[in-house]
Protein backbone atom coordinates (compact mmCIF):
# COMPACT_ATOMS: atom_id res chain seq x y z
CA UNK A 1 0.00 0.00 0.00
CA UNK A 2 1.68 3.38 -1.26
CA UNK A 3 -1.58 5.63 -1.06
CA UNK A 4 -4.82 6.55 0.26
CA UNK A 5 -7.99 7.76 -1.83
CA UNK A 6 -9.94 10.61 0.26
CA UNK A 7 -13.50 9.38 -0.01
CA UNK A 8 -15.32 11.79 2.15
CA UNK A 9 -14.56 15.35 3.99
CA UNK A 10 -16.45 15.81 7.02
CA UNK A 11 -15.05 18.72 8.55
CA UNK A 12 -14.12 22.20 6.76
CA UNK A 13 -11.38 24.78 7.64
CA UNK A 14 -12.26 26.80 10.25
CA UNK A 15 -14.40 23.91 12.06
CA UNK A 16 -14.08 23.18 15.58
CA UNK A 17 -13.72 19.63 16.43
CA UNK A 18 -14.17 17.54 19.76
CA UNK A 19 -13.88 13.63 20.22
CA UNK A 20 -16.06 12.05 18.40
CA UNK A 21 -16.31 13.74 15.46
CA UNK A 22 -15.79 12.30 12.07
CA UNK A 23 -12.93 14.19 9.84
CA UNK A 24 -12.86 11.83 6.36
CA UNK A 25 -13.11 8.39 4.95
CA UNK A 26 -10.26 7.27 2.73
CA UNK A 27 -9.82 4.11 1.04
CA UNK A 28 -6.96 1.61 0.67
CA UNK A 29 -6.08 -0.11 -1.93
CA UNK A 30 -3.14 -3.17 -1.28
CA UNK A 31 -2.91 -3.96 -4.95
CA UNK A 32 -1.76 -2.29 -7.77
CA UNK A 33 -5.43 -1.87 -8.44
CA UNK A 34 -6.20 -3.06 -11.71
CA UNK A 35 -9.62 -2.34 -12.55
CA UNK A 36 -11.06 -5.65 -13.51
CA UNK A 37 -9.39 -7.81 -11.10
CA UNK A 38 -11.28 -7.86 -7.24
CA UNK A 39 -8.82 -5.03 -5.58
CA UNK A 40 -7.80 -5.81 -1.99
CA UNK A 41 -9.25 -2.21 -0.92
CA UNK A 42 -10.53 -1.34 2.73
CA UNK A 43 -12.34 1.12 3.79
CA UNK A 44 -11.94 3.57 7.31
CA UNK A 45 -13.13 6.53 8.71
CA UNK A 46 -10.86 8.73 10.86
CA UNK A 47 -12.28 10.06 13.92
CA UNK A 48 -10.87 13.25 16.28
CA UNK A 49 -9.88 12.13 19.76
CA UNK A 50 -9.13 15.61 21.31
CA UNK A 51 -10.88 19.08 21.05
CA UNK A 52 -9.06 21.22 18.21
CA UNK A 53 -9.54 23.75 15.14
CA UNK A 54 -9.39 22.54 11.71
CA UNK A 55 -6.57 25.21 9.89
CA UNK A 56 -6.58 23.67 6.76
CA UNK A 57 -6.98 20.98 4.40
CA UNK A 58 -4.48 20.06 2.52
CA UNK A 59 -6.47 17.52 0.65
CA UNK A 60 -9.68 16.90 -1.55
CA UNK A 61 -12.17 14.26 -2.19
CA UNK A 62 -11.00 12.50 -5.14
CA UNK A 63 -7.79 13.17 -4.22
CA UNK A 64 -4.60 10.14 -3.63
CA UNK A 65 -2.18 10.80 -1.16
CA UNK A 66 0.90 8.96 -0.31
CA UNK A 67 2.03 7.06 2.70
CA UNK A 68 2.83 10.15 4.98
CA UNK A 69 1.23 12.93 3.00
CA UNK A 70 0.78 15.49 5.35
CA UNK A 71 -3.22 15.84 4.98
CA UNK A 72 -4.57 18.86 7.60
CA UNK A 73 -3.45 21.13 10.06
CA UNK A 74 -4.89 21.86 13.38
CA UNK A 75 -4.44 23.82 16.12
CA UNK A 76 -6.05 25.12 19.72
CA UNK A 77 -7.43 28.01 17.35
CA UNK A 78 -8.45 28.78 13.70
CA UNK A 79 -6.20 31.24 13.45
CA UNK A 80 -2.39 30.94 13.67
CA UNK A 81 0.50 29.80 11.40
CA UNK A 82 -0.34 27.12 8.85
CA UNK A 83 3.51 27.11 7.54
CA UNK A 84 5.57 25.70 10.28
CA UNK A 85 6.20 21.96 11.07
CA UNK A 86 4.03 20.35 13.08
CA UNK A 87 4.33 20.35 16.64
CA UNK A 88 2.95 16.98 16.96
CA UNK A 89 0.24 14.41 15.49
CA UNK A 90 -3.19 14.67 16.48
CA UNK A 91 -5.43 12.11 17.96
CA UNK A 92 -7.63 9.90 15.89
CA UNK A 93 -9.38 6.87 15.71
CA UNK A 94 -9.64 4.52 12.98
CA UNK A 95 -12.49 2.17 12.10
CA UNK A 96 -13.01 0.01 9.29
CA UNK A 97 -15.85 1.38 7.61
CA UNK A 98 -18.69 -0.34 5.45
CA UNK A 99 -18.45 1.30 1.92
CA UNK A 100 -21.26 4.00 1.32
CA UNK A 101 -23.22 6.06 -1.06
CA UNK A 102 -21.68 9.06 0.02
CA UNK A 103 -18.07 8.08 -1.27
CA UNK A 104 -15.80 9.23 -3.98
CA UNK A 105 -16.25 6.19 -5.28
CA UNK A 106 -19.98 5.87 -4.45
CA UNK A 107 -22.78 6.03 -6.52
CA UNK A 108 -22.52 9.04 -8.13
CA UNK A 109 -18.98 8.40 -9.41
CA UNK B 1 15.60 -47.61 -10.77
CA UNK B 2 13.13 -45.96 -13.56
CA UNK B 3 9.40 -46.28 -13.30
CA UNK B 4 7.08 -45.46 -16.67
CA UNK B 5 4.43 -43.34 -16.16
CA UNK B 6 1.42 -44.70 -17.79
CA UNK B 7 -1.76 -42.75 -18.54
CA UNK B 8 -4.29 -45.79 -17.89
CA UNK B 9 -7.62 -46.58 -19.53
CA UNK B 10 -10.52 -43.92 -19.90
CA UNK B 11 -13.79 -44.49 -21.72
CA UNK B 12 -17.18 -43.30 -23.39
CA UNK B 13 -19.30 -45.72 -24.70
CA UNK B 14 -20.05 -44.75 -28.08
CA UNK B 15 -17.24 -42.68 -28.73
CA UNK B 16 -13.14 -42.65 -29.17
CA UNK B 17 -11.21 -40.38 -26.58
CA UNK B 18 -8.57 -38.02 -28.50
CA UNK B 19 -5.79 -36.38 -26.93
CA UNK B 20 -3.37 -33.54 -28.06
CA UNK B 21 0.46 -34.22 -27.42
CA UNK B 22 1.81 -33.97 -23.98
CA UNK B 23 2.13 -30.54 -21.91
CA UNK B 24 4.62 -30.61 -19.61
CA UNK B 25 4.08 -28.78 -15.92
CA UNK B 26 7.15 -29.44 -14.78
CA UNK B 27 10.55 -29.17 -16.42
CA UNK B 28 12.82 -32.15 -17.78
CA UNK B 29 14.39 -34.10 -14.76
CA UNK B 30 12.44 -32.03 -12.01
CA UNK B 31 12.11 -33.73 -8.72
CA UNK B 32 7.92 -33.98 -8.20
CA UNK B 33 6.23 -34.75 -5.28
CA UNK B 34 3.98 -37.77 -5.11
CA UNK B 35 0.07 -35.68 -6.18
CA UNK B 36 1.84 -32.97 -8.08
CA UNK B 37 0.68 -32.76 -11.43
CA UNK B 38 3.39 -32.71 -14.39
CA UNK B 39 1.27 -32.43 -17.62
CA UNK B 40 -1.75 -32.34 -19.11
CA UNK B 41 -3.48 -32.74 -22.76
CA UNK B 42 -6.16 -31.18 -24.38
CA UNK B 43 -9.37 -34.51 -24.83
CA UNK B 44 -11.98 -34.54 -27.62
CA UNK B 45 -14.75 -36.92 -28.07
CA UNK B 46 -15.38 -38.21 -31.42
CA UNK B 47 -18.23 -40.65 -32.24
CA UNK B 48 -18.02 -44.06 -33.44
CA UNK B 49 -19.62 -45.03 -36.41
CA UNK B 50 -23.46 -43.07 -37.00
CA UNK B 51 -23.62 -39.90 -34.95
CA UNK B 52 -25.73 -40.45 -31.92
CA UNK B 53 -28.88 -39.45 -31.06
CA UNK B 54 -29.16 -36.36 -28.67
CA UNK B 55 -26.51 -34.07 -27.43
CA UNK B 56 -23.50 -35.86 -27.18
CA UNK B 57 -21.47 -35.97 -23.68
CA UNK B 58 -20.25 -32.95 -22.61
CA UNK B 59 -21.97 -30.83 -25.40
CA UNK B 60 -21.90 -27.67 -23.14
CA UNK B 61 -18.37 -28.18 -21.90
CA UNK B 62 -16.10 -27.47 -24.94
CA UNK B 63 -12.86 -27.19 -22.66
CA UNK B 64 -11.70 -30.64 -21.60
CA UNK B 65 -8.84 -31.58 -20.22
CA UNK B 66 -6.66 -34.54 -18.29
CA UNK B 67 -3.94 -33.34 -15.86
CA UNK B 68 -1.49 -36.78 -14.27
CA UNK B 69 0.38 -36.67 -12.05
CA UNK B 70 2.32 -39.06 -10.17
CA UNK B 71 1.17 -41.84 -7.18
CA UNK B 72 5.00 -41.15 -5.99
CA UNK B 73 7.53 -38.11 -5.83
CA UNK B 74 10.64 -38.26 -7.48
CA UNK B 75 12.51 -37.06 -10.88
CA UNK B 76 10.57 -36.73 -13.96
CA UNK B 77 12.30 -37.87 -17.29
CA UNK B 78 10.26 -36.51 -20.07
CA UNK B 79 9.86 -38.90 -23.35
CA UNK B 80 10.16 -36.20 -26.01
CA UNK B 81 8.04 -38.43 -28.64
CA UNK B 82 5.07 -37.28 -26.31
CA UNK B 83 5.51 -33.57 -26.75
CA UNK B 84 5.42 -32.84 -30.27
CA UNK B 85 4.59 -29.23 -29.74
CA UNK B 86 2.87 -26.40 -31.76
CA UNK B 87 -0.83 -27.08 -32.31
CA UNK B 88 -0.19 -30.98 -31.96
CA UNK B 89 0.07 -30.61 -28.66
CA UNK B 90 -3.11 -28.62 -28.83
CA UNK B 91 -5.38 -30.81 -31.12
CA UNK B 92 -7.17 -34.28 -29.92
CA UNK B 93 -5.21 -35.59 -32.87
CA UNK B 94 -3.85 -38.94 -30.64
CA UNK B 95 -6.40 -41.86 -29.60
CA UNK B 96 -6.08 -42.02 -25.89
CA UNK B 97 -4.13 -45.26 -25.05
CA UNK B 98 -4.39 -46.92 -21.69
CA UNK B 99 -0.72 -48.17 -22.23
CA UNK B 100 0.81 -44.63 -23.68
CA UNK B 101 4.01 -44.03 -21.63
CA UNK B 102 4.25 -40.31 -20.98
CA UNK B 103 7.81 -40.18 -19.32
CA UNK B 104 9.39 -41.91 -16.70
CA UNK B 105 9.97 -41.31 -13.10
CA UNK B 106 13.01 -41.98 -10.76
CA UNK B 107 11.30 -42.50 -7.95
CA UNK B 108 13.21 -40.70 -4.58
CA UNK B 109 12.13 -43.06 -2.13
CA UNK B 110 10.69 -40.51 0.28
CA UNK B 111 7.38 -42.33 0.88
CA UNK B 112 5.88 -45.76 0.74
CA UNK B 113 4.70 -46.77 -2.91
CA UNK B 114 1.03 -46.98 -2.88
CA UNK B 115 -1.00 -50.19 -3.64
CA UNK B 116 -0.75 -51.01 -7.22
CA UNK B 117 1.07 -49.94 -10.17
CA UNK B 118 3.52 -47.22 -9.14
CA UNK B 119 3.68 -45.94 -12.47
CA UNK B 120 -0.17 -45.79 -12.61
CA UNK B 121 -0.74 -42.13 -13.03
CA UNK B 122 -3.32 -40.44 -11.41
CA UNK B 123 -5.66 -38.59 -13.46
CA UNK B 124 -7.73 -34.65 -12.87
CA UNK B 125 -10.03 -34.04 -15.31
CA UNK B 126 -10.74 -31.14 -15.90
CA UNK B 127 -13.80 -29.56 -18.01
CA UNK B 128 -15.05 -25.98 -18.27
CA UNK B 129 -18.38 -24.27 -19.93
CA UNK B 130 -17.21 -21.56 -22.03
CA UNK B 131 -19.00 -17.85 -20.98
CA UNK B 132 -19.49 -17.82 -25.14
CA UNK B 133 -18.07 -20.18 -27.58
CA UNK B 134 -16.34 -17.71 -29.14
CA UNK B 135 -13.84 -17.61 -26.30
CA UNK B 136 -11.33 -20.02 -27.88
CA UNK B 137 -8.57 -19.89 -25.93
CA UNK B 138 -5.42 -22.27 -26.15
CA UNK B 139 -3.04 -21.32 -23.27
CA UNK B 140 -2.68 -23.12 -20.27
CA UNK B 141 -4.81 -25.32 -17.89
CA UNK B 142 -9.15 -24.60 -18.01
CA UNK B 143 -8.10 -21.62 -20.59
CA UNK B 144 -10.32 -18.34 -21.35
CA UNK B 145 -13.81 -17.50 -19.69
CA UNK B 146 -15.31 -20.38 -17.88
CA UNK B 147 -19.12 -20.06 -16.56
CA UNK B 148 -18.48 -23.59 -15.00
CA UNK B 149 -15.29 -25.18 -14.27
CA UNK B 150 -15.02 -28.20 -12.70
CA UNK B 151 -12.56 -30.80 -11.76
CA UNK B 152 -12.97 -34.39 -10.85
CA UNK B 153 -10.93 -37.48 -10.03
CA UNK B 154 -10.69 -39.95 -12.77
CA UNK B 155 -8.02 -42.35 -12.32
CA UNK B 156 -8.17 -45.70 -12.78
CA UNK B 157 -9.05 -46.79 -8.96
CA UNK B 158 -9.90 -43.51 -8.25
CA UNK B 159 -14.06 -43.64 -7.74
CA UNK B 160 -15.25 -47.39 -7.26
CA UNK B 161 -17.39 -48.74 -10.30
CA UNK B 162 -20.44 -47.97 -9.96
CA UNK B 163 -20.00 -44.45 -8.22
CA UNK B 164 -19.92 -41.09 -8.34
CA UNK B 165 -17.48 -38.56 -6.24
CA UNK B 166 -18.74 -36.45 -3.63
CA UNK B 167 -19.32 -32.88 -5.72
CA UNK B 168 -19.01 -29.67 -4.24
CA UNK B 169 -20.53 -26.57 -5.79
CA UNK B 170 -18.19 -22.88 -4.91
CA UNK B 171 -20.75 -20.33 -5.47
CA UNK B 172 -18.92 -17.75 -3.61
CA UNK B 173 -16.90 -14.52 -4.36
CA UNK B 174 -12.70 -13.90 -4.56
CA UNK B 175 -12.55 -15.30 -0.85
CA UNK B 176 -13.42 -18.88 -2.30
CA UNK B 177 -11.56 -18.81 -5.06
CA UNK B 178 -8.07 -18.90 -4.59
CA UNK B 179 -9.13 -21.96 -2.06
CA UNK B 180 -11.06 -24.28 -4.20
CA UNK B 181 -9.51 -23.01 -7.77
CA UNK B 182 -6.18 -22.68 -6.38
CA UNK B 183 -3.00 -20.78 -7.63
CA UNK B 184 -3.10 -21.95 -11.51
CA UNK B 185 -7.15 -21.88 -10.91
CA UNK B 186 -7.35 -25.89 -11.77
CA UNK B 187 -8.05 -27.31 -8.88
CA UNK B 188 -4.39 -28.62 -8.61
CA UNK B 189 -4.45 -28.38 -4.61
CA UNK B 190 -7.47 -30.16 -3.93
CA UNK B 191 -6.31 -32.76 -5.95
CA UNK B 192 -2.86 -33.08 -4.58
CA UNK B 193 -4.58 -33.31 -0.71
CA UNK B 194 -7.47 -36.16 -1.54
CA UNK B 195 -7.51 -39.04 -3.26
CA UNK B 196 -10.71 -40.30 -2.07
CA UNK B 197 -13.33 -39.89 -4.97
CA UNK B 198 -13.88 -35.80 -5.20
CA UNK B 199 -15.54 -33.51 -8.08
CA UNK B 200 -15.28 -29.10 -7.06
CA UNK B 201 -17.44 -27.42 -9.72
CA UNK B 202 -16.37 -23.41 -9.59
CA UNK B 203 -18.80 -21.04 -10.58
CA UNK B 204 -17.21 -17.38 -11.08
CA UNK B 205 -18.58 -14.28 -9.24
CA UNK B 206 -19.08 -12.26 -12.41
CA UNK B 207 -21.00 -10.46 -13.66
CA UNK B 208 -23.62 -11.51 -11.09
CA UNK B 209 -22.18 -12.02 -7.95
CA UNK B 210 -23.86 -15.29 -5.97
CA UNK B 211 -25.51 -13.50 -3.19
CA UNK B 212 -28.46 -15.58 -1.73
CA UNK B 213 -31.66 -14.37 -3.45
CA UNK B 214 -29.57 -14.34 -6.72
CA UNK B 215 -29.41 -18.32 -6.09
CA UNK B 216 -32.94 -18.18 -4.92
CA UNK B 217 -34.56 -16.15 -8.10
CA UNK B 218 -32.66 -18.67 -9.86
CA UNK B 219 -33.70 -21.86 -8.76
CA UNK B 220 -37.22 -20.44 -8.82
CA UNK B 221 -36.89 -18.50 -12.48
CA UNK B 222 -39.93 -20.03 -14.52
CA UNK B 223 -39.01 -20.01 -18.55
CA UNK B 224 -41.90 -17.46 -18.79
CA UNK B 225 -39.78 -15.05 -16.42
CA UNK B 226 -36.53 -15.75 -18.26
CA UNK B 227 -38.17 -14.72 -21.38
CA UNK B 228 -39.36 -11.67 -19.52
CA UNK B 229 -36.07 -10.87 -17.88
CA UNK B 230 -34.68 -10.93 -21.75
CA UNK B 231 -37.70 -8.90 -23.32
CA UNK B 232 -37.10 -5.98 -20.65
CA UNK B 233 -33.08 -6.18 -20.96
CA UNK B 234 -33.66 -5.71 -24.48
CA UNK B 235 -36.06 -2.81 -24.24
CA UNK B 236 -33.96 -1.42 -21.92
CA UNK B 237 -30.87 -0.95 -24.28
CA UNK B 238 -33.17 -0.08 -26.57
CA UNK B 239 -34.47 2.78 -24.99
CA UNK B 240 -30.37 4.05 -23.69
CA UNK B 241 -29.76 4.60 -27.85
CA UNK B 242 -26.75 2.98 -28.98
CA UNK B 243 -25.25 0.70 -26.95
CA UNK B 244 -21.96 0.04 -26.91
CA UNK B 245 -19.66 -3.18 -27.40
CA UNK B 246 -19.39 -2.79 -24.05
CA UNK B 247 -23.25 -3.18 -23.41
CA UNK B 248 -24.20 -5.85 -25.69
CA UNK B 249 -21.06 -8.13 -24.67
CA UNK B 250 -22.27 -7.60 -20.29
CA UNK B 251 -25.91 -7.77 -21.27
CA UNK B 252 -24.90 -11.30 -22.97
CA UNK B 253 -23.17 -12.52 -19.98
CA UNK B 254 -25.73 -11.58 -17.49
CA UNK B 255 -28.45 -13.27 -19.61
CA UNK B 256 -25.91 -16.77 -19.68
CA UNK B 257 -25.65 -16.45 -16.14
CA UNK B 258 -29.34 -15.54 -15.21
CA UNK B 259 -30.89 -18.49 -17.51
CA UNK B 260 -28.18 -20.90 -15.13
CA UNK B 261 -29.19 -22.63 -12.47
CA UNK B 262 -25.61 -24.34 -10.98
CA UNK B 263 -27.29 -25.73 -8.14
CA UNK B 264 -29.67 -28.00 -10.14
CA UNK B 265 -26.75 -28.55 -12.16
CA UNK B 266 -26.04 -32.65 -13.19
CA UNK B 267 -22.37 -33.89 -14.23
CA UNK B 268 -21.21 -35.70 -17.42
CA UNK B 269 -18.58 -37.64 -15.97
CA UNK B 270 -15.39 -39.75 -17.59
CA UNK B 271 -13.89 -42.50 -16.36
CA UNK B 272 -11.65 -45.63 -16.67
CA UNK B 273 -15.17 -47.82 -16.54
CA UNK B 274 -17.07 -45.85 -18.85
CA UNK B 275 -19.12 -42.72 -18.83
CA UNK B 276 -21.51 -41.43 -16.26
CA UNK B 277 -23.72 -39.03 -14.82
CA UNK B 278 -23.86 -37.60 -11.38
CA UNK B 279 -26.36 -36.02 -9.94
CA UNK B 280 -26.54 -32.28 -9.01
CA UNK B 281 -23.59 -31.14 -6.00
CA UNK B 282 -23.81 -33.29 -2.69
CA UNK B 283 -22.44 -29.66 -0.80
CA UNK B 284 -22.99 -26.22 -1.78
CA UNK B 285 -19.92 -23.99 -0.42
CA UNK B 286 -21.48 -20.15 -0.07
CA UNK B 287 -18.94 -16.89 1.09
CA UNK B 288 -20.65 -14.86 3.49
CA UNK B 289 -18.84 -12.03 2.04
CA UNK B 290 -21.05 -12.62 -0.95
CA UNK B 291 -23.78 -10.69 0.70
CA UNK B 292 -23.81 -7.17 0.26
CA UNK B 293 -25.82 -4.34 2.62
CA UNK B 294 -27.48 -3.40 -0.10
CA UNK B 295 -28.73 -5.03 -3.33
CA UNK B 296 -30.58 -4.58 -6.77
CA UNK B 297 -33.85 -5.42 -7.19
CA UNK B 298 -36.02 -4.96 -10.62
CA UNK B 299 -38.61 -2.36 -9.85
CA UNK B 300 -41.25 -4.64 -12.32
CA UNK B 301 -40.04 -7.99 -12.61
CA UNK B 302 -38.86 -8.32 -8.93
CA UNK B 303 -35.57 -10.58 -9.34
CA UNK B 304 -32.14 -9.62 -7.93
CA UNK B 305 -29.12 -9.40 -9.03
CA UNK B 306 -25.41 -8.17 -7.27
CA UNK B 307 -22.67 -6.82 -9.09
CA UNK B 308 -19.74 -6.40 -7.63
CA UNK B 309 -18.40 -2.69 -8.30
CA UNK B 310 -15.57 -3.70 -9.97
CA UNK B 311 -17.06 -5.72 -12.60
CA UNK B 312 -19.99 -2.80 -13.01
CA UNK B 313 -16.83 -1.10 -15.04
CA UNK B 314 -17.50 -3.60 -17.68
CA UNK B 315 -20.52 -2.34 -18.60
CA UNK B 316 -21.30 -0.11 -21.31
CA UNK B 317 -23.36 3.25 -20.63
CA UNK B 318 -26.74 1.46 -22.01
CA UNK B 319 -26.38 -1.63 -19.32
CA UNK B 320 -25.50 2.11 -16.85
CA UNK B 321 -28.52 3.53 -17.52
CA UNK B 322 -30.90 0.37 -17.23
CA UNK B 323 -29.17 -0.74 -13.71
CA UNK B 324 -30.36 2.81 -12.64
CA UNK B 325 -33.19 3.38 -14.29
CA UNK B 326 -34.60 -0.43 -14.25
CA UNK B 327 -33.84 -1.63 -10.50
CA UNK B 328 -34.13 0.00 -6.95
CA UNK B 329 -31.28 -0.49 -4.16
CA UNK B 330 -32.74 -2.46 -1.59
CA UNK B 331 -30.90 -1.77 1.92
CA UNK B 332 -30.91 -5.23 3.73
CA UNK B 333 -30.17 -5.76 7.76
CA UNK B 334 -28.92 -8.93 9.23
CA UNK B 335 -32.02 -10.14 9.92
CA UNK B 336 -33.39 -10.14 6.19
CA UNK B 337 -29.78 -11.98 5.07
CA UNK B 338 -31.02 -14.30 7.76
CA UNK B 339 -34.09 -14.77 6.49
CA UNK B 340 -32.62 -15.16 2.85
CA UNK B 341 -30.25 -17.48 3.97
CA UNK B 342 -32.97 -19.53 5.40
CA UNK B 343 -35.20 -19.84 2.33
CA UNK B 344 -32.11 -20.62 0.23
CA UNK B 345 -31.17 -23.31 2.35
CA UNK B 346 -34.28 -24.82 2.50
CA UNK B 347 -34.76 -24.32 -1.44
CA UNK B 348 -31.77 -26.04 -1.71
CA UNK B 349 -32.63 -29.10 0.56
CA UNK B 350 -36.12 -29.59 -1.49
CA UNK B 351 -34.86 -29.18 -4.51
CA UNK B 352 -31.37 -31.41 -4.22
CA UNK B 353 -30.80 -32.02 -0.77
CA UNK B 354 -27.57 -30.93 -0.77
CA UNK B 355 -25.68 -29.35 2.27
CA UNK B 356 -24.53 -25.86 2.63
CA UNK B 357 -21.35 -25.00 4.07
CA UNK B 358 -20.28 -21.35 4.17
CA UNK B 359 -17.27 -19.17 5.16
CA UNK B 360 -18.06 -16.51 7.50
CA UNK B 361 -15.89 -13.43 7.94
CA UNK B 362 -12.95 -11.68 9.10
CA UNK B 363 -14.17 -9.89 11.99
CA UNK B 364 -11.26 -7.72 13.50
CA UNK B 365 -8.48 -5.48 11.96
CA UNK B 366 -4.75 -4.59 13.32
CA UNK B 367 -5.66 -1.49 11.67
CA UNK B 368 -8.51 -0.24 13.92
CA UNK B 369 -8.37 1.47 17.19
CA UNK B 370 -11.61 2.07 18.26
CA UNK B 371 -10.83 3.69 21.79
CA UNK B 372 -15.20 4.33 22.12
CA UNK B 373 -18.05 3.64 20.15
CA UNK B 374 -19.66 6.56 21.35
CA UNK B 375 -19.13 8.48 17.87
CA UNK B 376 -20.77 6.04 15.44
CA UNK B 377 -24.42 6.19 15.27
CA UNK B 378 -26.50 2.64 15.65
CA UNK B 379 -27.04 0.39 14.94
CA UNK B 380 -23.01 0.04 14.65
CA UNK B 381 -23.15 -2.61 12.07
CA UNK B 382 -24.70 0.30 9.12
CA UNK B 383 -21.39 1.57 9.62
CA UNK B 384 -18.43 -0.59 11.35
CA UNK B 385 -17.29 -3.35 8.84
CA UNK B 386 -16.19 -5.74 11.79
CA UNK B 387 -19.27 -4.89 13.83
CA UNK B 388 -21.36 -6.28 10.93
CA UNK B 389 -19.38 -8.78 10.34
CA UNK B 390 -19.18 -10.00 13.88
CA UNK B 391 -23.17 -9.55 13.70
CA UNK B 392 -23.37 -11.49 10.54
CA UNK B 393 -20.77 -14.40 11.63
CA UNK B 394 -23.47 -14.63 15.13
CA UNK B 395 -26.03 -15.14 12.52
CA UNK B 396 -24.51 -17.81 10.51
CA UNK B 397 -24.37 -19.55 14.32
CA UNK B 398 -28.37 -18.85 14.65
CA UNK B 399 -28.92 -20.48 11.66
CA UNK B 400 -26.48 -23.66 11.88
CA UNK B 401 -28.17 -26.09 14.48
CA UNK B 402 -31.92 -25.90 12.58
CA UNK B 403 -30.65 -25.99 9.04
CA UNK B 404 -27.70 -28.25 9.35
CA UNK B 405 -25.56 -25.40 8.35
CA UNK B 406 -21.22 -26.08 8.07
CA UNK B 407 -19.63 -23.17 9.09
CA UNK B 408 -15.84 -22.97 7.82
CA UNK B 409 -14.59 -20.14 10.48
CA UNK B 410 -11.96 -17.65 8.64
CA UNK B 411 -12.93 -14.88 11.60
CA UNK B 412 -10.97 -17.77 13.93
CA UNK B 413 -8.64 -19.39 11.48
CA UNK B 414 -7.49 -16.37 10.84
CA UNK B 415 -6.94 -14.85 14.21
CA UNK B 416 -4.71 -17.69 15.02
CA UNK B 417 -2.41 -17.58 12.14
CA UNK B 418 -2.29 -13.70 11.67
CA UNK B 419 -4.92 -11.61 10.14
CA UNK B 420 -2.33 -8.83 8.92
CA UNK B 421 0.03 -11.59 7.62
CA UNK B 422 -2.62 -13.65 5.87
CA UNK B 423 -5.73 -12.05 5.12
CA UNK B 424 -4.74 -8.73 4.67
CA UNK B 425 -7.49 -7.22 3.45
CA UNK B 426 -9.77 -9.17 5.33
CA UNK B 427 -11.17 -11.08 2.18
CA UNK B 428 -7.88 -12.59 0.00
CA UNK B 429 -6.01 -15.00 1.70
CA UNK B 430 -2.17 -16.38 2.06
CA UNK B 431 -1.24 -19.38 0.24
CA UNK B 432 -1.00 -20.84 3.98
CA UNK B 433 -4.15 -19.78 5.15
CA UNK B 434 -5.84 -21.04 2.19
CA UNK B 435 -4.07 -24.66 2.86
CA UNK B 436 -5.76 -24.38 6.37
CA UNK B 437 -9.27 -23.70 4.45
CA UNK B 438 -8.79 -26.41 1.86
CA UNK B 439 -8.28 -29.56 5.06
CA UNK B 440 -11.28 -27.95 6.38
CA UNK B 441 -13.73 -28.28 3.57
CA UNK B 442 -11.72 -31.73 2.61
CA UNK B 443 -12.79 -32.64 6.64
CA UNK B 444 -16.68 -31.52 5.56
CA UNK B 445 -16.31 -32.91 2.28
CA UNK B 446 -14.93 -36.54 4.19
CA UNK B 447 -17.98 -36.76 6.87
CA UNK B 448 -20.13 -35.83 3.91
CA UNK B 449 -18.98 -38.99 2.41
CA UNK B 450 -19.68 -41.20 5.42
CA UNK B 451 -23.24 -40.27 5.62
CA UNK B 452 -24.06 -41.40 1.84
Amino acid sequence: MTEALIECLYAAPGSTLKTGDKLLDLSVDLSGNFAQDCPPISYFRIIIREAIVLRELRVARGESCPVGHLIALFGSTADGATDQPPQRGIRIATAGIIHHGGMWTGNDH
Amino acid sequence: MEIPLRLGPLKVEGYTIHRSGVRWLCEAGQMCRAHQAIAFFNLTLEPVGARQKGPSPFAEERELQVVCAPRVGGRVLYDSAAAPGGYLSVLGINLWEADTVLGHLEPDGSAAEPEGDPGQLRLLMLAGRRMTPLVDVHSGLLPGWNGRSRGWWCGPGETPVGETPVTLLSLGICDVTGVIMGEQCAFLEMFRAETAPTQFVFIPDHPIAPAAPVLLDQLERTDAQLRAITTDLQAGLARAGTPTANDWMFAGTMLATLEQCPIRDSYDLISPSGFTKSKPANAILLSLNSEPPTMLRHKTLGYHIHILRHHQNAAGPAIRNWLATAFESVPRTTADIKKDYESLIDAIAKSTGARVLVLNRMSTSGDENISTYAPFDSPLSATLANIASKELNLMLHDIAPGRNLAIIDIDAIAADIGGSEHLPDGMHQSREMQEILRAEILHFLNDLRLER
